[in-house]
């Protein structure tokens, strides 16, 4: 099976003519099929992925990536592939023009496998807001894949394929990753361009690359990162190959660990497998210090107000009049509107657009957007003083490993509290990873969170791989046949 | 009757001149087929992000400038959250917390006097798309949706329906000889509302306060706030009190007609704009602008009544801005103004009206139209030859010395030549200059019809006037 194989080796047989990418294709949407009661995704595009492998043949293999199958979360839009972000009111929507991130993958010559599962608009941690369903985590069926990135997680932890794109705006990368054993890193805001990412919350959003290892991860981000004019929030910040600090020494490295990652909030099978991996640290030759940090206790109220304001603004446009399908004969403009939207959200949009609206309505916005956003500045700063001190700082991305998906989804604060830990680096911009260091007592993968300076992506993935390295976890949930 | 006092403020919603629309890069135009300027961002798709047209930065530099405004270094922009299917994201991005220009003021001439219209905030927004309601459907056209608009807002500072007009016309010159709008308000790039109240008393709380929205011309915002102010007298002198409303001006009624109730503050939840970074203004970037500022309407005013141009057609000039930038360029050259601006606004005017064109589009470039002044100042050109010569002198680039050569025009500038015809003419009209001397004015008339009359209008009329006087007086 040749998708099992590493990128380099996979490289080598493409340029050797050994195989084709449409071998690679082909072996792709087999795995899917294989896999197909995980629900990873939303829409295949097999007609299409085909036809650009054949296309591929006689291009000459330029880079790592050339052929490669790539899975793209639903929320990111792709030219003449449905993108429905999970959700009733987009379930015909066919874009014409496709986001920036695809056109630098399609740059590569990479080849869009499907349309990934998510939660409905990227909101919820379980992916079981999707109206197509939640998909399964291949390490237990029962068990959810987090969300909202939860096909893309799902996708790469079944080994379909090695690359996917999710989307973070309080977690949504990292803690799918986490749950499902697999690397997912968000950038710095502003590394990778949003434009073409349906918004949820604009000033949190960020895409990013989820895959089986470190080095994989570091390759996808070099391709996807780079300011863009279509998005003034893209940074301008010079590109640089992210993979350069992997297998350096991390001897020297001063990491911190804030206390209230590491608190009563955090089971204790995930607390045991941190704190082995910070005796592997230490072991190296890396310090590691337990600090104490503002402000993290209160990145979920932040984010509830940041994010849930935002996207009522964000979501107001799907009003059925330009896309999306409108309510037939309606009585007037105000039945169109109330009908098409009432029609077509989910429960939990509709829940974080009422929220969202009021959060903002009258002197609310003041009281709190206004306030959350200035809080938000301090917890920024609090950050910055910890990196004047610290390399990185790690903890658990998670507080407990992946939970059933029976478990009641009534409780919405309890969505909100699944990404505590996650949040606060939203909050503050920064790039952060989530990357596996074993398993709970449920046999249940354990993800280690690893968050950096703006900007400072490479030195996460050198402390990645290096524990990546030292681990060498068997990651096949369908046992290790190679 | 009891007077009341009117309290008006006007917004004014002017569409820029730019190339490209505010926040995408499709053209901003008029005109053009229905949705044929439009692009994924200004339709509102899914995913598509705001970009930010520098050239609208810029313009509004320049209003606020010329509109004596502060202002604002750091700015962002925030949302205008409200449904309505003219609007494609369902919010507008606008300025809200951080208006660009603030404190500003335009002055208006009422009764000789000056008067400061205050402008409270001047802010940068984009447009609407445009609906066309056909029986029970909308129609909707995106080409207006993101076109840069930005919004005057005065201080209840207008007390009467003269000075809203002056105002206007005053607001309407100086952004339009900036380049900055059309202001064309039959194309809609310049729209008005009107706020009014009346109260009995200065000191008295403002009165309820109505606003006329949209009004197409600015004779019709003079028209709407005499009705509107009328109105308000009959209803508070009939005992009778109205709530705060929003009504239009129609114009075929010619009177305003009631569109809504505001039954509580319209609620916007405006936040910050998230998609669009702080734009900081630097000194720099404001000096950039103001060297595009040209000389406003005021000045050349002034500027062409020190230079000897009549305050009419001074007046008339700055009317017409392509013949005053035209004449700007003449500024510093030693010429007769009051010749110049005559030629422009007389046989000049007449000719390019005649014939659809503008000045810039003649052959007349500064230098030969330098030397037509100065050949009709020195006599060598009568009004009458330039009538004969207007054409040439406007299609062809030959020389005014070579097209009054090949059309013969020899007038009679030598002095002993006219002394020769006043001396005969004199001889033979003794009646009129028995009548000259016994203090009848009229007669020199005559005796200089009769030596135009005797050179066929080929002499120097000035010269044989001084030559007339001289040799009568003898």
């Amino acid at each position: 099976m040749y998708l099992d194989k590493s990128i380099k080796e996979i490289n080598e047989l493409l340029k050797s003519k050994t195989i084709k990418p449409i071998d690679l294709v082909e072996e792709a949407f087999e795995n899917i099929e294989k896999n197909k009661e995980l629900n990873a995704y939303i829409t295949l595009n097999k007609e299409e992925a085909i036809a650009k492998a054949k296309e591929l043949e006689n291009k000459e293999v330029d880079n790592l990536l050339f052929g490669l199958p790539i899975a793209v979360k639903d929320n990111i839009v792709t030219k003449g592939l449905r993108t429905t972000c999970a959700s009733h009111i987009l379930d015909n929507f066919i874009p014409i023009y496709n986001a920036t991130v695809v056109e630098k993958i399609i740059s590569k010559n990479m080849i869009i496998i499907g349309k990934a599962n998510m939660d409905e608009f990227a909101m919820g941690s379980s992916s079981r807001t999707s109206y197509f369903g939640a998909p399964k985590n291949p390490w237990n069926k029962e068990k959810i894949s987090g969300g909202s990135s939860g096909g893309s997680a799902t996708t790469i932890a079944a080994r379909d394929l090695l690359f996917a794109l999710g989307t973070d705006t309080g977690g949504s990368i990292r803690q799918p990753a986490a749950y499902t054993g697999i690397v997912g890193m968000k950038p710095t805001y502003g590394r990778v361009s949003r434009y073409g990412l349906v918004a949820f919350a604009s000033s949190l959003d960020q895409i990013g690359p989820m895959t089986r290892n470190v080095y994989d991860n570091a390759l996808l981000l070099n391709v996807i990162v780079g300011k863009d004019p279509k998005d003034l929030t893209s940074s301008s910040k010079e590109v640089e190959d992210f993979t350069r600090l992997i297998g350096e020494d991390i001897k020297g490295m001063k990491i911190a660990v804030p206390n209230y990652f590491m608190s009563d909030i955090v089971n204790d099978d995930i607390k045991d497998k941190i704190k082995d991996t910070i005796r592997l640290l230490e072991d190296a030759g890396a310090t590691v210090d337990y600090i104490d940090m503002k402000y993290l206790e209160n990145a979920v109220t932040l984010y509830q107000i940041i994010a849930m304001g935002e996207a009522s603004s964000n979501l107001a446009r799907f009003d059925g009049i330009r896309y999306g399908h409108p309510k037939e004969n309606p009585k007037d403009i105000e039945d169109l509107y109330l009908s098409t939207r009432a029609e077509g959200f989910g429960k939990e949009v509709k829940r974080r657009i009422m929220v969202g609206s009021y959060l903002l309505s009258g002197d609310n916005a003041k009281i709190y957007y206004n306030k959350a956003l200035s809080i938000r500045d301090d917890m920024k700063q609090e950050f910055t003083n910890v990196f004047e001190k610290y390399d990185l700082i790690i903890g658990p991305t998670t507080t407990t490993t992946a939970y059933n998906l029976s478990d009641s989804m009534d409780d919405p604060l309890k969505s909100f509290m699944d990404d505590v830990l996650v949040i606060p680096v939203n909050m503050a911009g920064l790039p952060a990873i989530s990357i596996p260091v074993g398993f709970g007592t449920d046999n249940m993968p354990v993800g280690l969170h690893i968050i950096g300076n703006s900007f400072e992506e490479a030195k996460i993935y050198k402390l990645a791989s290096f524990i990546e390295d030292k681990l060498k976890l068997d990651l096949n949930p369908f046992g290790g046949e190679k | 009757m009891t007077d009341f006092i009117p309290t008006i403020g006007v917004e004014v919603h002017v569409e820029l001149k730019t190339k490209t629309k505010i926040f995408s890069p499709s053209v901003n135009g008029y005109g053009q087929m229905a949705n044929s300027l439009t692009n994924v961002i200004d339709l509102g798709y899914p995913g598509t992000l705001p970009t930010m047209n520098e050239e609208v930065i810029n313009l509004a530099i320049k209003a606020a400038t010329v509109l004596n405004c502060k202002i604002r270094r750091q700015m962002h922009f925030d949302r205008k959250n409200y449904f309505y299917p003219d609007n494609p994201k369902n919010y507008q991005i606008t300025q809200f917390d951080t208006p660009i220009g603030y404190d500003g003021y335009v002055e208006i001439e009422v009764d000789g006097k000056t008067k400061k219209i205050e402008i409270e905030e001047m802010h940068i927004e984009e447009d609407t798309c445009k609906s066309t309601h056909r029986k029970e459907k909308t129609l909707l056209d995106f080409n207006r949706a993101g076109v840069p608009l930005i919004e005057i807002v005065t201080k209840p500072c207008i007390s009467s329906s003269e000075e809203a007009k002056l105002y206007l016309e005053k607001l309407k010159e100086l952004l339009f000889y900036c380049d900055i709008s059309d202001c064309k308000m039959e194309e809609g790039s310049m729209r008005a509302d009107a706020n009014v109240s009346i109260r009995k008393d200065i000191n008295d709380p403002f009165g309820t306060k109505v606003e006329i929205k949209n009004i197409g011309s600015i004779s019709n915002v003079g028209v709407s706030i005499e009705k509107e102010i009328a109105r308000q007298k009959e209803l508070i002198e009939k005992g009778e009190s109205f709530k705060e409303q929003t009504r239009r001006y129609d114009d075929k009624l010619g009177d305003t007609v009631l569109m809504r109730v505001k039954e509580t503050g319209n609620d916007y939840r405006y936040f910050p704009e998230p998609d669009i970074p702080y734009v900081i203004i630097t000194d720099e970037m404001i000096e950039r602008v103001e060297k595009t500022i040209p000389m406003l309407p005021k000045e050349r005013r002034k500027k062409y009544q020190e230079l000897g141009v009549s305050e009419l057609n001074a007046n008339k000039l700055v009317q017409n801005r392509s013949l005053s930038d035209y004449f700007n360029q003449l500024l510093e050259e030693k010429i007769n103004f009051k010749v110049a601006s005559n030629l422009l606004l007389g046989d000049i005017s007449g000719y390019l009206n005649k014939n659809e064109k503008d000045i810039t589009e003649t052959t007349l470039i500064k230098e030969r139209f330098i030397d037509l002044v100065n050949n009709i100042d020195n006599g060598t050109l009568t009004s009458k030859n330039l009538k004969d010569i207007l054409d040439k002198v406007l299609e062809t680039t030959s020389s005014i010395k070579e097209i009054i050569d090949e059309c013969g025009i020899k007038n009679i500038t030598d002095d002993n030549m006219i002394k020769e015809v006043i001396t005969k003419i004199i001889n033979d009209n003794p009646d009129s200059v028995a009548d000259y001397k016994a203090g009848h004015d009229r007669a020199i008339k005559y005796l200089m019809g009769q030596v135009m009359k005797e050179t066929k209008g080929g002499v120097n009329p000035k010269m044989a006037m001084e030559t007339l006087i001289n040799e009568l007086n003898k």
